[in-house]
């Protein structure tokens, strides 16, 4: 066994309160692979990235700012399970390190509080940790379960992976990251049209039927593939593609839907942990997952 | 077609330049590449990024009172296919903070602007949310630090803005 590595966990308002099955799935993969999240009290809201911002974007960035410096003080690298709290964080650290005028001027904000930024942060996502900072390699040796003969769709969603500059994905159109975590799994990638699209819902304070219209055009194209399940890592994807599916799917066939599964879930589906997938899907799964897990079969 | 409406103040144009990647405004030599990869476009014609670098580049400070800027996914994926890599979501998120004063703001953001200054969160966290969390072996995250985000945020003065500022942002569809 090697030592365990220990990251400032970034947590955010979404996943902690209302998916905490999501935390709770990513601990215990990450567990299995030496991994510990040690959350920081002075984190607050990073703030989200698709409303705030457009209210008062220097607030923004100056919030996101002092959570980077909260960060700064553990000496620890950072993760953000959040898409959303990750491309806030990142974004902030990229303008930071690229604008020193900008810095100074929130670095003097920070002082009223004995904080400072430097732009030194790492901050990274549940895929820079799982393919970039473990490997697939040890990955595969924890899959006791493979989820041979099933298909899966990922959606990587905007704001995990752009602006790459700040974001430090591999790819903005072509992503690959997590498609080889669904491969370490045993089961296969889905080809679908349109692979990085949004989900549609940054726009539903706004707009929401034409937030719907493109979440439906977006589930339309998955189902073309033959996919069994929507693979996310983003919360607000998720509450979009999976709790308000029915919203979607009812603007082409009300009778269809699609699972959808946390990337942390189906990594511990295949390493065994099929049994807290299931008592968590109870709650906050609106799309039966049970004829999905069946399909897997084998005790968990 | 260019029309011009206001050629005596550059003051939005200027504005935009002066914040954080605003510049970048000026690489744009309208070639719509933008909009043609648009999401939003491809499903409501009015909605044309390429038009609204346009506004900006003229100074055109009607674009700040357009509900049209919200319907932005900041998806960025025009921002991926411009050529000169203008950050056009960006300078959208500048036209709406420009619009706050006069309420082009919709609803739903201003409440959750609110709720980040008064707790610190864009959601209120109860009992029940507590006792899941305990439930499923996950530990006590505390309370934010509200104090730090009002002493932070003080030069800006967005709490008082928020005290006055009403949404006369209609949502839901086109007008």
């Amino acid at each position: 066994m090697s030592k365990a590595k220990t990251y400032t966990y970034f947590p955010g308002c979404m996943i902690p309160f209302r998916l905490p099955h999501f935390e709770m799935a990513a601990r215990a993969v990450l567990k299995r692979l030496d991994i510990e999240l040690e959350a920081n009290p002075g984190h607050a809201c990073c703030p989200e990235p698709t409303t705030f911002t457009g209210v008062d974007f220097d607030a923004w960035v100056t919030l996101a700012a002092r959570n980077v410096a909260v960060s700064e003080t553990t000496g620890l690298e950072t993760v953000a399970l959040c898409s959303g709290c990750f491309h806030t964080l990142a974004v902030a650290n990229h303008m930071i390190q690229e604008d020193e005028k900008l810095k100074g001027r929130i670095n003097e904000r920070l002082k009223t509080v004995g904080l400072k930024v430097t732009g030194d942060l790492t901050v990274k996502n549940i895929l820079h940790v799982l393919h970039g900072d473990v490997g697939l390699e040890r990955i595969k040796k924890e899959i006791t379960h493979p989820l041979t003969g099933l298909k899966f769709a990922p959606h990587y969603g905007c704001h995990l992976v752009r602006p790459l500059e700040a974001t430090h994905m591999d790819d903005a159109e072509q992503p690959m990251w997590m498609d080889d975590l669904i491969e370490v799994t045993g089961a296969e990638v889905a080809e679908f049209e349109d692979k990085m699209s949004c989900c549609g819902a940054p726009i539903t304070p706004s707009d929401e039927d034409k937030a719907f219209t493109l979440t439906a055009q977006r589930i339309e194209k998955i189902r073309a593939s033959g996919a069994d399940a929507i693979i996310v890592v983003c919360p607000t994807c998720y509450t979009q593609l999976e709790m308000q599916q029915k919203k979607a799917t009812a603007k082409f066939d009300p009778e269809y839907s699609i699972p959808v599964l946390y990337l942390g879930e189906l990594l511990a589906i295949a390493m065994g942990m099929k049994d807290m997938v299931i008592s968590n899907a109870r709650r906050y799964h609106r799309v039966k997952v049970g004829p999905l897990l069946e399909k897997i079969g084998g005790a968990a | 077609m260019v029309v011009l409406r206001s050629t005596s103040d550059l003051a939005f144009r200027n504005w935009v330049l002066e914040q954080p990647e605003g510049e970048t405004l000026l690489r744009c030599y309208q070639c719509g590449r933008c909009t043609s990869a648009c999401p939003v476009a491809a499903i409501d014609n009015s909605f044309n990024p390429r038009l609204f670098l346009q506004k900006i580049l003229l100074a055109d400070e009607s674009l700040t009172e357009e509900q049209l800027v919200w319907t932005c996914l900041t998806c960025e994926q025009c921002e991926v296919r411009c050529p000169e890599h203008v950050k056009i979501p960006h300078l959208l998120i500048l036209a709406k903070v420009r619009g706050l004063v006069g309420g082009n703001t919709p609803q739903g953001a201003l409440d959750r602007a609110r709720a980040i200054l008064a707790g610190g969160r864009t959601i209120m966290v109860n009992e029940s949310m507590l006792k899941t969390r305990d439930k499923m072996g996950l530990p006590d995250l505390g309370q934010p630090p509200v104090d730090q985000i009002a002493s932070v945020l003080k030069e800006i003065g967005l709490a008082k803005k928020l005290e006055t500022v009403e949404s006369v942002y209609g949502g839901g569809s086109n007008e």
